[in-house]
């Protein structure tokens, strides 16, 4: 077991290692080009080669790139208008708009960085001189919202992952190292229901340390949610719905440590690629879709609204609080499994 | 539904159980009567605690039909568990609960009715009421095993499975666990108990079901079981003394077998023999510095089974 539970976390830290170099490149940008001349396929051209900040993606229709930027399935929309050739020509200002889905200053200023450097690069690419392109950012939330806060949110998503998880892994596991799981098995009642009783008590010990990290976020980073009743409630869903899955994981590896330690290597790759830092979906596609394998995915999801009003997925809040129901239920389910079972 | 469950609440018939692709149970055929102590009786690794595990449902039997109390095991339902008390091999009770606390916690399991009231009479029964409030941790290894056959009968269950009763327990608790079994009996409780010592079969059962290797040997009263391996008499003598008994023994039809030890020779006489027929006379191959008579041990139980091990 100790051997397996070693590869795992030597497999699991290069996955980590992995996520964190394919997550925060390539953001998915649309391109909406009403100028069909030279230049503006210049321009394009310079946005795709010279820049891997981009994924591009092309469009006819502005009104289409705002909505689905707005949906948040793209970072941002360059629109380059119409007579953009013809004004380069004559030297005039020829303004490009970009809007942008300010999520995070990071990302958002990624954008910043990167259509200025494209517009510059294109400008030596052509050799001409006074070439006067000018960038109009249009913001999809009022405010912005910084790195570090919107870290802060979803590293609470992980906090409980790890406190509410481990504790009631290790509830759960204890009861099958001292051998009272068996006196639980051969009794009237399903095993289920006494465990379960472990872990709620495991829920108020993280309840109890949650709250005090939430007192950190709140006083030490200056961090008001925009909906305090909302993460509340999210806290303690993802309080119970990670207690769960820790039962589950208590119940079928049956020891304190490997269960410890295993909860402890998962956590942190799946909260890499949970949109932890920027929303997933920016990833690319083959992260985003394998996000949904994580519970983590969801709870930041809930939590990035609950706290700055964010709606980093583009599954609905309920699709979200659903989804993480589902995780809880299928826990239950294996743990109550597996705790009639495997006893040696 | 069995039609006899009253009379045999536990029959297996023709039972064969593998753990982890190994044969442990090979074909048991058993039934366990109403109101008796049956003892199974092995070695170490003979089948004694899977074949419990058959009974707790805790297992699952590869073929053959295993009924307890009615029910096909496994069971479809859990409710007829109520009627049945386990003590583990393992005390298996939370160390940081007191002796009452777990009482009371497996009390709430088995939805037992009037539960102080029916926690103390057990407490007072075992002996254990002055420790109610004592954390299990702290309790020697004798209590911890009362607190685990209190905790087995706080139902008041009809079938009473206690695999190794007095594992690593001292003489008095040993006595304390085998007189409450005894009082169990008394009630008309079935009690199927796991052990190898044969002492504790002799003191407990009516019947005992030997197994050894996953296989039945023998069901029988275990006073049957000492004669079939017969009284032993064990002498005490130097090596050459103890060859010139075992020589002249040979033609004794009283004499079913001998073993050279370490300090001597041991006879073990056929059913019926007087040991007083035997004796006398060594004095003339040698010093014998002593003898005495005792009942067969597990091991030499087992020999006269045929097995040389």
């Amino acid at each position: 077991m100790l051997v397996v539970l070693v590869l795992v976390q030597a497999v699991t830290f290069l996955l980590l290692v992995t996520l964190f170099g394919l997550t925060g490149a390539n953001a998915p940008t649309i391109v909406v080009n009403h100028d069909q001349g030279p230049f503006s396929q210049a321009f394009v051209s310079s946005l795709a080669n010279d820049h891997h900040s981009f994924s591009l993606t092309f469009m006819g229709n502005e009104t289409v790139a705002r909505e689905l930027v707005s949906r948040g399935d793209y970072v941002a929309a360059i629109v380059i208008p119409q007579g953009f050739s013809q004004s380069i020509q004559q030297g005039r200002t020829v303004p490009i708009t970009v809007y942008v889905d300010n999520i995070n200053t990071d990302m958002t200023s990624d954008i910043q960085r990167a259509v200025p450097s494209a517009i510059l690069s294109f400008g030596e690419r052509l050799d001409v001189e006074g070439l006067n392109v000018g960038v109009s950012e249009t913001d999809l939330y009022a405010h912005d919202t910084s790195f570090i806060d919107y870290m802060i949110a979803s590293a609470l998503v992980l906090n409980t992952l790890i406190i509410a998880g481990t504790l009631s892994a290790f509830s759960v596991a204890e009861e099958f190292e001292s051998r009272t799981a068996r006196v639980l098995a051969v009794s009237p009642v399903h095993p289920l229901v006494p465990l379960m009783g472990r872990v709620l008590a495991t829920t108020l010990v993280s309840v109890g340390a949650l709250a005090v990290a939430v007192f950190l976020s709140l006083v030490g980073y200056g961090i008001y949610p925009v909906y305090p009743l909302e993460m509340v409630l999210t806290l303690l869903l993802c309080v119970l719905i990670f207690g769960c899955i820790g039962a589950a994981l208590g119940a079928v590896m049956k020891r304190t440590l490997p269960v410890a330690m295993f909860i402890l290597g998962i956590a942190l790759p799946l909260f890499l690629f949970s949109g932890s830092y920027e929303p997933e979906r920016f990833d690319g596609n083959l992260i985003w879709g394998a996000a949904h394998l994580s519970p983590e995915y969801y709870a930041v999801g809930l939590m990035e609204h609950a706290v700055f009003g964010l709606k980093v997925t583009p599954e609905p809040l309920a699709v979200l609080a659903f989804a993480l129901v589902g995780f809880g239920t299928g826990a239950l389910a294996l743990a109550g499994f597996y705790s009639r079972r495997g006893f040696h | 539904m069995s039609e006899n469950v009253n009379d045999e609440p536990v029959q297996f018939k023709t039972v064969s159980c593998k753990v982890s692709g190994k044969d442990i149970l090979k074909g048991i055929t058993l039934s366990v009567k109403r109101g008796e102590i049956m003892g199974i009786l092995g070695r170490n690794g003979a089948g004694k605690t899977t074949l419990l595990s058959l009974v707790s449902g805790l297992r699952t039997h590869a073929s053959g039909e295993v009924t307890v109390l009615g029910e096909r095991m496994p069971p479809r339902r859990t409710e007829f568990r109520r009627r049945m008390g386990f003590v583990l091999q393992e005390d298996a009770l939370y160390q940081e609960l007191t002796v009452a606390e777990n009482l009371s916690f497996s009390a709430s399991l088995y939805g037992v009715t009037n539960p102080q009231e029916r926690i103390r009479t057990v407490l007072e029964v075992l002996g254990l009421f002055d420790r109610r409030d004592q954390v299990v941790a702290t309790l020697s290894g004798g209590l911890k095993r009362r607190t685990a056959i209190a905790r087995a009968f706080l139902h008041d269950p009809e079938l009473f499975i206690v695999d190794e009763p007095t594992l690593g327990v001292d003489a008095d608790a040993r006595h304390a666990v085998w007189a409450y079994l005894r009082l169990l009996r008394s009630k008309q409780r079935t009690v199927i108990i796991a052990t190898n010592y044969l002492d504790e079969a002799l003191a407990l059962c009516d019947r005992v079901a030997v197994l050894e290797g996953g296989r039945l040997l023998a069901v029988e009263e275990p006073s049957e079981l000492v004669k079939r391996a017969g009284i032993c008499i064990d002498i005490e003598c130097d090596e050459e003394t103890a060859n010139r008994i075992a020589s002249s023994v040979t033609s004794m039809k009283q004499v079913a077998r001998v073993e050279l030890t370490l300090s001597g020779i041991s006879l073990f006489l056929v059913k019926g023999a007087d040991p007083e027929e035997v004796v006398p006379g060594f004095g003339r191959y040698g010093n014998i510095q002593g003898f005495r008579l005792r009942a067969p041990d597990l091991l030499e139980v087992f020999k006269s089974f045929g097995d040389t091990t």
